[in-house]
């Protein structure tokens, strides 16, 4: 006998916890759906987000504000930046571009990161003493080989320039431009 | 036994015991561990952990890299307690080398940490039960963990791998917009743990399979140097922010939760019990943030650790990490020696998972919580 009501007890016990959590379940049905349908929306892209490295482009010259000084490679925890340039120009002599006139204008010529092994970890970004480099809003990093992550800024900025177009993350998603 | 031993074609096997490999299914997934069982039927009659799977040297690399360098690699040592890592590794070095914190930074720091926390904890609830076969609750916590990365994301700039505290500060100060959302988690949080508390916590099949099952007692817990969430279930109240305060801990009025039972079911609690906790914290950091610079006026690049050994311990989500370096006064550290929870919480598992069955396995071990990168290093 007190097998068998410690059986209905297991029973009644069982129900009560089922409908304790099919009570929570059924209130969250009727609740706003919290998942965004990626790829046709997106979410926006919050200021501080660390994607993979950028060149600054100066609104005034349109060019970037790098003058190849290295501190960003020697900083850099995974040794994944290089920077090529030399000094070409001293101060004054169409030092066009240069930031503070009394700096040796140097022009950057290559600026190569590989993206895939960059940890986002901000030290360039921080110790750049130009401010010419800051973080990217591209999140979608997907490629067939390792070389596509390695990329030249300053050519890609220049050929993005020439097009007269901004790297593919900085355009809004479709559910920025449907709030807009 | 060893794995040689037991591969060993010699060995022989009694008509029914047979070997099984749990896991890992391929080499570059998370969390790869792999478990040598000797089982008679269902029954487990041994255990042998192979770990270093997802061995990358760590403690060799800060040999290698200057103190600043280092900064990115302890959030991939336990990538759940990504901020906490990292604010361990500048704790350590500031202590050593007398680098003083602003207070609101270390306010912070200390919000962001507990607020990792929680969300390690959550990822782990959710994973632990889906693993018991309780898929409903997974979403849920899943949910929840997005609101704190999407409070995270702002201000730290990752929503795993933080790489947040610098020498001396934080990379970045927190705004209005940040507070005001982090207030508003905090009341939805807690209506949600009510809802997990009747989701799960309730639930006859969860409680039936994690009572009773993975007994460590007090005694074991300490000689196998347990520490966390494993050590608080087994009924020994020991918090590093409590026992060596370090931050502004302090200055907080917290409880430890403690659960004596020592099996899975006390664990879980532990954990469940010690978001309320965080969330306490977080309340009193925000009500008392006190105002000022979060970084030093000239940004700590080299840092000068006078020759001498050192050594500064921190709680993380899962224990007790501890860190010592001895510097020769160079630029690198001479050897940074990490002491990581999820090791010494995975050594007592060849003796838990004895005479238990097949089945139990995955609950026990989720409830231990380990993070295999953490170990391996
Ligand atoms: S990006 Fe900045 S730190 Fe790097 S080389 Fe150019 S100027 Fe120097
Ligand atoms: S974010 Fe860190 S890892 Fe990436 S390029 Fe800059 S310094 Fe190197």
């Amino acid at each position: 006998m007190s097998e068998f009501t410690r059986y209905l007890g297991r029973i009644a016990s069982g129900a009560a916890s089922l409908v304790s959590g099919m009570e929570v379940t059924i209130r969250y049905m009727f609740k706003p759906v919290v998942t965004v349908r990626y790829p046709r929306l997106r979410l926006d892209i919050p200021e501080g987000f660390r994607g993979p490295v950028e060149l600054v482009t100066d609104p005034e010259t349109g060019d970037h504000n790098c003058s190849a000084c290295g501190t960003c490679a020697r900083v850099c925890p995974s040794g994944v930046i290089s920077v090529q340039g030399g000094k070409k120009k001293a101060a004054g002599q169409d030092g066009e571009g240069a930031k503070a006139p009394e700096d040796p204008f140097v022009i950057t010529d290559s600026f190569i990161i590989d993206f895939s092994r960059c940890s986002l970890c901000g030290l360039c970004v921080e110790s750049c003493p130009r401010k010419a480099l800051r973080f990217s809003h591209m999140y979608e990093q997907c490629g067939t080989s390792r070389q596509v992550a390695v990329v030249d800024l300053v050519a890609r900025q220049k050929a993005l320039a020439a097009v007269g177009c901004e790297p593919a993350a900085s355009r809004p998603g479709p559910q920025q431009q449907a709030a807009a | 036994m060893t794995p040689q031993a037991m591969l060993d074609p010699t060995h022989t096997l009694s008509e029914d015991t047979f070997y099984l490999n749990m896991g890992p299914q391929h080499p570059s997934t998370h969390g790869v561990l792999r478990l040598l069982l000797r089982l008679s039927g269902e029954r487990i009659l041994e255990c042998d952990p192979v770990l270093g799977y997802s061995h990358r040297g760590q403690e060799h690399i800060a040999q290698n890299k200057t103190y600043l360098q280092f900064l990115p690699y302890p959030g991939r040592m336990d990538y759940l307690s990504a901020l906490m890592f990292n604010h361990a590794h500048c704790l350590a070095v500031e202590k050593a080398a007398g680098i003083a914190v602003p207070e609101r930074a270390e306010y912070i720091r200390v919000i962001c940490a507990e607020l990792n926390r929680i969300s390690s904890h959550l990822l782990w609830l959710g994973a632990y039960l889906m693993d018991l076969g309780a898929f409903t609750p997974f979403l849920y916590c899943f949910d929840d963990r997005e609101d704190i990365m999407d409070l995270l994301l702002p201000v730290t700039g990752s929503r795993l791998t933080y790489c947040y505290s610098r020498f001396g500060g934080v990379a970045k100060d927190i705004d209005e917009t940040f507070v005001t959302g982090l207030r508003a988690f905090i009341k939805k949080l807690r209506g949600r743990l009510k809802d997990y508390d009747k989701l799960v916590n309730k639930n006859v099949i969860f409680i039936n399979r994690t009572r009773d099952v993975g007994v460590i007692s007090a005694d074991m817990a300490r000689a196998y140097g347990l520490t966390g969430p494993c050590l608080r279930g087994s009924g020994v109240a020991y918090d590093v922010r409590r026992a060596e305060p370090y931050s502004v801990y302090p200055e907080f009025a917290f409880e430890i939760p403690v659960r004596s039972g020592g099996d899975c079911l006390d664990r879980y609690m532990v954990r469940f019990l010690e978001m309320e906790q965080s969330l306490r914290i977080i309340e009193q950091a925000l009500d008392r943030l006190p105002q000022g610079p979060v970084a030093p006026a000239k940004p700590v690049r080299v840092v000068k650790v006078p020759a001498g050994d050192y050594h500064c311990v921190y709680e993380s989500a899962r224990g007790q990490v501890g860190i010592y370096l001895v510097s020769d006064g160079g630029k690198n550290p001479y050897r940074m020696k990490w002491r990581v929870p999820s090791f010494s919480n995975l050594s007592v598992l060849p003796k838990l998972l004895v005479n238990t069955l097949v089945a139990d396995t995955i609950a026990i071990l989720g409830s231990v919580d380990v993070v295999m990168p953490e170990i391996d290093r």
